[in-house]
């Protein structure tokens, strides 16, 4: 059964042109998407994630499914760089900066990975919350501030980390905008802004995420090629601790008595890793990190694995662990 | 033809760093600024491009005034790259109407 969702997710469209993009880029194709045109995609897809997420929140109302799994999410968000960190200072032997900022895109989430994983379980016909775009919303920004506090540190370093563009980074940047603003704007507007907004965030949507991801395919694989200094021990990293991530994720739903579909969603969150929003805090608040160590784990292994890997096996899982 | 030497400043930096080194760069007696985004290039920690997703956002900002000018901002530069990557090139350069420099 697993063999055959992992096939079944492996020859859908997106996955398809991810995997078109990476052969791309490790050809050293011209193939180019200009950023502006990824940049708008990456907004779109946010939008569509959050208005669909708030209508369909409108219509279940405020649940206790919704306040579990925004509690979980947040706890998971916040304490995964904590022992992330530690694997990656013993295993991966990097600099206690680095690995702080390692961790902090650990912890975080990638939109990108929720918005594959939500299309591949209503493929399947698996049912979830629309609070889920809630939830991926909460578990962007615990991880940064739990990076903040084991990089530590004083004086002068400590100044830069808490400057007011960073908190700007953190709370205002377009995307968590984009993506909060249409969460709220779809819970207001019910199905009322759905019968306005249907082909816009429904039929459109697969076409812009198949194009977004052949985009990701190609940074994905020329971040790889560019990442000579990458150690096995970090690469092992990137793809066992998805996979501890998402057992403690499920576990905890399970316990939790979230839904099915619920409980894939947020294994596959806790698995996840940030390439958007992490990177940039970590830019301004942990400069001296190694971007290269932490973008290429993220986005040239992590991603490809979740994408690939992660989702249909996430899934198969929660179905073994609801019997 | 009139011309007038003044200095020029060429600074890269993250894009986050923009809006600080705008406001220094008037604080220092600037009267103007010109910004371009990178595409890509390489420096001390590897290659870097612009995507639309893990974007190094790279900024060149171009600054032409007086030389005290020029001075007091690479005071400022100099501390800044004590905690942030970037770098900063200056020339002496000649310029026509000098009284907007």
């Amino acid at each position: 059964m697993l063999m055959a969702a992992g096939a079944a997710n492996l020859l859908t469209p997106a996955v398809l042109f991810f995997a078109l993009g990476a052969v791309a880029g490790w050809l050293k194709s011209d193939l180019t998407i200009p950023d502006q045109v990824a940049k708008t995609l990456a907004l779109y897809l946010m939008l569509c994630i959050g208005f669909k997420g708030g209508v369909e929140a409108a219509a279940s109302g405020l649940s206790a499914d919704l306040v579990a799994a925004g509690g979980l999410g947040l706890v998971l968000s916040f304490g995964t760089p904590f022992a992330a960190f530690v694997a990656l200072r013993t295993l991966g032997a990097l600099d206690q900066v680095t690995a702080a900022a390692t961790a902090a895109h650990y912890g975080s989430v990638s939109v990108v990975t929720f918005a594959a994983g939500a299309e591949y379980l209503r493929a399947i016909g698996v049912e979830f919350g629309g609070y889920m775009a809630a939830v991926l919303a909460l578990m962007e920004t615990p991880a940064i501030l739990a990076a903040l506090l084991i990089a530590g540190g004083g004086g002068k370093s400590a100044e830069a980390r808490l400057k007011p563009s960073l908190w700007r980074e953190v709370f205002l940047n377009g995307a968590a905008i984009v993506l909060i603003g249409s969460f709220v704007i779809g819970a207001i507007t019910g199905e009322r802004g759905m019968a306005r907004l249907d082909v816009f965030v429904g039929p459109l949507f697969q076409g812009a995420l198949c194009l977004f991801l052949l985009d990701m395919g190609l940074v994905a694989s020329r971040r790889l090629a560019e990442a000579p200094r990458l150690r096995w021990p970090l690469v092992g990293f990137a793809l066992v601790w998805p996979l501890l991530s998402a057992a403690v994720a499920l576990v905890a739903s399970a316990a939790l008595e979230l839904s099915l579909g619920d409980a894939s969603l947020m294994a596959l969150l806790a698995g996840s890793a940030s390439y958007i929003a992490a990177p940039a805090a970590m830019r301004i608040a942990l400069p001296k990190a190694d971007a290269g160590v932490y973008l290429s784990l993220s986005l040239g292994v992590t991603f490809p694995f979740n994408l690939l890997v992660g989702i249909p096996l996430y899934h198969a899982a929660a179905r073994f662990l609801y019997g | 033809m009139a011309l007038v030497t003044r200095t020029k400043l060429e600074i890269f930096v993250e894009a986050h760093a923009l809006p600080e080194v705008e406001q220094m760069l008037g604080d220092a007696g600037f009267k103007g600024c010109s910004v371009f985004a990178g595409v890509e290039g390489a420096g001390a920690h590897g290659p870097w491009r612009q995507t639309g997703v893990d974007e190094a956002g790279i900024r060149l900002i171009v600054a032409i005034g007086s030389d005290a000018s020029a001075q007091t901002a690479l005071t400022w530069l100099e501390v800044y790259f004590q905690s942030y990557p970037g770098v900063v090139a200056l020339s002496e350069v000649s310029v026509l109407r000098a009284e907007r420099f």
